[in-house]
């Protein structure tokens, strides 16, 4: 490389040698979350996640409703009165509804996401520091699981278990690491060929030590980034698993199951089992998608501040 | 580029292979005896025994597995013991209205997302881009089916212009012969490609801003609209065709869904079907099908780039 | 001599800049990019824009162009090209003004070309724009253009793409481009920084000679003081977004009145810098724009300063006809040689003393893919049979173009690439036979440098763990004695204890460089491998390093294999210099040998491609250069892999490969046709 003369912005980051008037020194985590908390729309989307989490979790033990008993007198009751948003076919209380059913789907799609990434995590950075053979064959087995539908062989496979936020959670795991392997393999190769890998290896440094203290901590930005859209592909998924027939089981519930349900009824005009919770659906998945995208951002500003 | 071409078809054949392995391995994992799944719950263990004996499905796994593959070459997926029908004949049946459904969303989806893309890449953060970026992130965050239910809401159930059932006739063509009963599930098919391709068209379309040879083109006097459609459209949309390979999937899932939601009869409609039926040599029959679909799609994807771009194509 | 341009004096200027300030907003504050800049450019003249990165000097070439980045715009002042107004010009009629009367060329021409466009395509794109020319006509203009670019066979080159093409092709394609309408003015910004040297003189040449045969105005932006010393007529020195001085070329050199401009030539390496003194060097480094001091911009840095000069800015004023100044405290004429201090050179041992290093016919080709038909491996020969040895306290200097094979070979030295063949042997042990533990213990004798300060800091570590990870590595003393080595080390490279604490990305450049140097010293190792230590740095900067390294060598009696595309770097740091071309040592020397008496066409071509920042040498290029550039490493040439470009070539060359021949005691040269005669004696294998 020749000297670099581009003048893009006319900033000069470079600060006087001899004074030691540096600002306040910033980690890079911390530069990260004060780009991340500049973003308006991550601290929205965060700002949903941290409600819809209190909302389903703490709502039920503030605003308790009988999810459990089916009731055929207040069947399909407009919004009103003791219920907010009206009450389902089988007479539970929708708004409560809601809250239980968004138990499922949050807690599916975490597990979901952190077992996806935690196997693509591991495969990806196993392919990524064997290289040679062992990545060309690893990669090829992650080729041929990917040209297979994901909903597909997911919905096979979900027509053998019963289903539950646990078996939910594991086969949806189990067929989503595909993503999170190829992106950490290519993380890790591209940080293996960076000039403080090198300069670890040239002062002596073990494979183990390079590993620990270069290539993780460096790749984890993008495993982050990588667990936040996986949470909103999950719930979309489990949503589909639901509405399709594969959700959870009476007297367990969850969005996707709720919707299908509502579908029917939606013809005779009961609007308030649809909107309510295909809102509670797309805006936490949208919130999930934001704060990805935010962090993948704020990363990146880290990295192109240098 | 025919060595690249020859390489590439190579690893196909070895993806497809390993497909074939996974399906096998689920049709085995999944029904159990083929014997029990014909003679139904009340014969007898005997003569389950006897009907796989006969049928040669108590051979070795790896006997079968070639077996299979034997049959899968002369193209034969299996039979369905629960309608009696070969799983090529109940796929066949289908396969024209899922694939006329399908093209129409696909390449509506690509004649809408490519222009927004690069609008909204060419004005940036305005206040087009803004609400463009805010839909497609509703859009790119809803279920296919809400979609779905949403449109049908609108336009069956509030101004009711359009029906709310696909067109039931079984002919290939009922995209166009009845396109008024088709608009809601193309529509929905098309409106969750549209917010993939956008958002990735916009990116693409960016990165391309940046490049210095788009100065250059500034430099010598063609207007913004020129660089666009002379020297940006070309490179922005030579990873599209990547991305529209490697979305085949998420296509035919969407179209499972669709189909299943507007009961339109096509593959997506039988797959679901044959999900409450567990009748699993019609399910992983079409899995493969899709699968190889998948492959070729990514295969046609890559030469189709690797054939417009000049930096490949003598490679 | 450089021929004389022709500003007639009834000439008005084709292109006059007033008080031009631009400014960038970012997310979090505005940048004063450039501010108050006064040019003006005649017809058939050069004018040098001339200062260090970030100090506004694009942003002044794209101010003009109308083509500022997002977020930037014009805040005040006045451009008039031909005495119409371009500041608020709308881009409409802006369009018409570009390519066609205002044209600029780009700084890499790697990536100035579309990539899925035939150069012919690219290069007829204005004509047909602006002239409304038909098809034809414009393949005919292309066709001419490329032919005046000195592009052989332009015909065929019409139908290429821009990746067929090597970086000094590209360049000449954007040059054809740029001028395909006769512009009257040009702007050439930094054209030839991303070229190898020796296709920089033929840019630059061919550059000047269009100036002149068109006619046209040229604004030549730069960084290098050889450039604008040696082709431009005037030079205004830019510093932190305005400009501190303008002057003719020869008067600037000799007699410049600005602090900033005397230190600016003075830190510039030269061929002729004496080894025996410390390089100058400017402390600090420029301001930040965003937050630009009150008074003068270069106060912080000037050894002249005074308080009015931090509190009250110098207007920019007529010193004397044609040379205006911006300054309160004038300096008169460059800096003399002595004003820079003595340093003790390293002196030569009596004796010879045992080699530190040994390298011994190193080699190493990588395989780039099967051909699936054929079967056969194509490799890429990136270094073949390379041997020299580096005695103890020595600096062995390797200079060469990019893609001569010259970092390969640094990082076969240090053990992080496995040679195909041959050795090292460090401090008696081959790196070949180490493994494991053994090796990693064998590290602590054999550091590197690396070229790029932003890559080799690992950006989620604090500069404390940085230093300190060598020792951990190694499992070298407690926690404590490893913060005290810290310590120790960070005062050797001059920086203070508090940057313990900080991030990577808190430091500028040079900083960093300080940094990288400090962790390499800290297992006390033998030999410092350097890969292009002073590239990324800015030429005040540069100079900082080099002294601290000259320093630390002498303290700790520290042997450098240097490895540097600069000549001049090389020059100054290197005890023998070998010279690499194409993966192979053609020839190797002290530094006298090698730039005093050369034996070696290529390096003789190396050394005249370089501008010396004196307006009174002649310019490169005028000799017998090297008009082509390297070859592709794929299939070297046969025989002697320099053939193509020798202007000496004969049959001999293509059939037969020659051996290293003595010319001097320890100056051998690999050439059948050399510049001089070879000692009789020896006709050794190398």
């Amino acid at each position: 490389m020749t000297e670099s003369t581009t003048d893009k912005t006319g900033a000069p980051t470079a600060r006087d040698d001899r004074e030691a008037r540096l600002p306040d020194t910033m980690s890079g985590w911390r530069l990260t979350a004060r780009a991340f908390m500049e973003n308006r729309l991550a601290v929205t989307g965060l700002g949903i996640i941290v409600f819809f989490v209190l909302f389903c979790f703490a709502g039920p033990h503030l605003y308790t409703t009988d999810q459990v008993t089916v009731d055929p007198v207040s069947s399909l009751l407009a919004p009103g009165g003791a219920h907010p948003l009206g009450t389902d076919p089988q007479g539970f209380d929708v708004l409560g509804r809601i809250m239980r059913g968004g138990q499922a789907s949050l807690q599916i799609g975490l597990f979901a996401a952190l077992i996806a990434t935690g196997i693509g995590t591991l495969y990806g950075t196993v392919a990524g520091l064997a290289g040679g053979v062992v990545d060309g064959f690893m990669m090829r087995v992650v080729d041929t699981l990917l040209s297979i539908p994901f909903l597909f062989i997911v919905l096979i496979v979900a027509t053998r278990f019963s289903s539950t936020v646990l078996s939910l959670s594991l086969i949806l795991g189990a067929f989503s690491w595909l993503a999170p392997a190829r992106l950490v393999r290519a993380e890790v190769l591209s940080l293996r060929s960076r000039g403080f890998v090198a300069a670890a290896t040239v002062m002596g440094a073990t494979k183990a030590r390079i590993i620990a203290r270069h290539l993780i901590p460096n790749a984890l930005g993008v495993v982050i980034v990588n667990i936040t859209f996986q949470v909103a592909d999950a719930i979309i998924a489990v949503a589909l698993l639901g509405f399709l027939g594969f959700g959870l089981n009476y007297p367990d519930v969850e969005w996707g199951t709720q919707l299908s349900q509502g579908v029917s009824y939606l013809l005779g005009g009961s609007w308030w089992l649809i909107y309510p919770v295909g809102g509670c659906l797309v805006l936490v998945v949208m919130a999930f998608n934001f704060v990805g995208d935010a962090l993948r951002d704020s990363i990146d500003v880290r990295l192109r501040r240098r | 580029m025919v060595q690249y071409v020859l390489r590439r078809l190579g690893t196909s054949v070895v993806v497809i292979l390993g497909v074939s392995l996974i399906t096998f391995l689920l049709l085995h994992g999944m029904s159990g005896s083929p014997g029990r799944a014909i003679l139904g719950v009340q014969a007898s263990a005997e003569a389950v025994a006897a009907f796989d004996r006969e049928h040669g499905y108590d051979r070795s796994l790896v006997i079968q597995y070639f077996d299979y593959l034997g049959g899968l070459l002369h193209g034969d997926l299996g039979h369905s013991y629960k309608l009696n029908q070969s799983v090529n004949a109940l796929l066949a049946e289908n396969a024209g209205r899922t694939a006329m459904l399908s093209a129409v969303a696909l390449i509506l989806a690509i004649c809408a997302a490519v222009p927004l893309g690069v609008f909204q890449a060419v004005k940036r953060n305005s206040i087009g881009d803004n609400v463009l970026t805010a839909l497609t992130f509703v859009a790119y965050s809803m279920p296919v089916f809400l979609l779905a239910m949403l449109l049908i809401q609108v336009f069956a159930m509030g101004l009711g212009v359009l029906p709310a059932q696909a067109a039931q006739s079984s002919s290939d063509f009922v995209i166009f012969t009845e396109p008024r009963a088709m608009l809601l599930p193309v529509l929905t098919l098309s409106g969750i490609t549209v917010a993939m391709y956008s958002r990735y068209q916009r990116s693409a379309a960016l990165d391309q801003l940046a490049q210095d040879y788009i100065r250059v083109a500034r430099a010598k006097g063609l207007s913004m609209r020129m660089v666009l459609t002379r020297h940006l459209l070309r490179n922005a949309c030579i990873p599209l065709v990547t991305l529209i390979g490697m979305s085949i999937p998420l296509l035919l899932t969407g179209n499972l869904v669709v189909e299943s939601v507007f009961n339109y009869p096509g593959l997506g409609l039988l797959f679901f079907n044959s999900l409450n039926n567990q009748d699993y040599p019609v399910l992983l029959g079409y899995t493969l099908v899709a699968a190889t679909l998948t492959v070729l799609g990514n295969l046609v994807a890559d030469v189709l780039v690797a054939a417009t771009d000049p930096r490949t194509r003598r490679a | 001599m450089k021929p004389d341009a022709h500003p007639t004096a009834d000439d008005g200027p084709v292109l006059t800049i007033e008080g031009l300030s631009t400014g960038i907003r970012l997310r979090k504050a505005d940048v004063a990019a450039v501010s108050g800049v006064d040019l003006h450019l005649r017809r058939g003249e050069t004018l040098g824009l001339v200062g260090e990165s970030g100090c506004g000097k694009s942003m002044t070439g794209l101010s003009v162009m109308g083509l500022l980045p997002p977020g930037g715009g014009i805040t005040a002042g006045s451009i008039k090209l031909a005495g119409r107004e371009l500041v608020g010009l709308p881009d409409k009629h802006y369009q018409r003004i570009r390519g066609n009367e205002i044209a600029m060329i780009f700084q890499d021409p790697m990536t100035s070309l579309n990539p899925t466009k035939t150069i012919g395509e690219q290069v007829a794109e204005p004509v047909r724009l602006h002239r409304g020319a038909s098809p034809k006509q414009a393949r005919d203009r292309a066709l001419d253009m490329l032919a005046l670019v000195g592009i052989a066979r332009p015909a065929e080159r019409l139908g290429q793409y821009p990746h067929e093409l090597s970086g000094g092709l590209r360049q000449r394609v954007m040059i054809a481009m740029a001028l395909s309408c006769e512009p009257k003015v040009l702007i050439a910004d930094e054209p030839t920084t991303a070229l190898d040297v020796t296709v920089q003189a033929q840019v630059l040449r061919l550059l000047h000679d269009l100036k002149d045969r068109l006619g046209m105005a040229m604004l030549l932006i730069t960084h290098d003081m050889g450039v604008i010393a040696q082709w431009a007529d005037r030079v205004s020195v830019m510093y932190a977004g305005g400009i501190v001085e303008s002057a003719r070329t020869g008067e600037l050199f000799t007699g410049m009145r600005h602090p900033y401009a005397q230190a600016l030539l003075a830190c510039t390496p030269r061929l002729t810098q004496r080894r025996d003194r410390t390089l100058f060097s400017i402390p600090g480094s420029p301001p930040d724009l965003a937050h630009p001091p009150a008074g003068c911009r270069f106060a912080a840095r000037c050894a002249h300063a005074t308080d009015r000069c931090r509190s009250e800015a110098p207007p920019l004023t007529e010193d004397r006809p044609g040379h205006t100044l911006a300054c309160w405290n004038p300096v008169d004429g460059p800096l003399g040689p002595v004003a820079a201090e003595a340093q003790t050179a390293p002196e030569t041992p009596a004796e010879p003393a045992e080699p530190v290093l040994a390298i011994d016919d190193l080699a190493k080709e990588y395989a780039t893919g099967r051909s699936l038909l054929r079967g056969a491996k194509r490799s890429v020969k990136a270094v073949s049979g390379v041997s020299f040895s580096v005695e103890p306290g020595r600096t062995f200097g390797l200079v060469g173009e990019s893609g001569c094979g010259k970092s390969t070979l640094a990082r076969m030295i240090v053990a992080l690439e496995k040679p195909s063949s041959g050795g090292v042997t460090a401090l008696g042990g081959e790196l070949g036979e180490l493994r494991g533990r053994g090796l990693r213990r064998h590290r602590r004798n054999l550091q590197m440098m690396f070229q790029d300060p932003f890559d080799a800091l690992d950006p989620r570590m604090r500069i404390g763990a940085i230093l300190r990870e060598p020792f951990a590595a190694q499992g070298i003393g407690t926690a404590a004695e490893q913060l005290a080595a810290v310590r120790d080390l960070l005062d050797e490279v001059g920086l203070p204890h508090t940057v313990l604490e900080r991030y990577p990305h808190e430091f500028s450049g040079g900083q960093r460089q300080r940094i990288a140097l400090a962790r390499a010293l800290a297992l006390n190792p033998r030999v410092i491998v350097a890969d292009e230590p002073v590239s990324a740095l800015d030429v005040s900067i540069r100079s900082q390093v080099l002294n601290l390294m000259r320093r630390l060598q002498a303290k700790h009696g520290l042997t450098y294999v240097v490895i540097s595309h600069d000549l001049t770097v090389v020059r100054y740091l290197a005890d023998t210099v070998g010279v690499m071309y194409l993966g192979k040592l053609v020839e190797i020397g002290s530094p006298d040998d090698i730039y005093l008496r050369a034996a070696h066409p290529y390096t003789a071509g190396l050394i005249a491609a370089i501008p010396e920042p004196d307006p009174d040498a002649e310019p490169p290029g005028d000799r017998d250069g090297m008009d082509t550039e390297m070859p592709s490493p794929f299939d070297p040439p046969s025989g002697c892999r320099f053939r193509t470009r020798c202007p000496r070539a004969q049959a001999r060359c293509a059939e037969e490969e020659p051996v290293l021949r003595d010319f001097d005691p320890g100056h051998s040269a690999a050439c059948h046709f050399p510049l001089r005669e070879p000692q009789p004696a020896a006709a050794q294998v190398g």
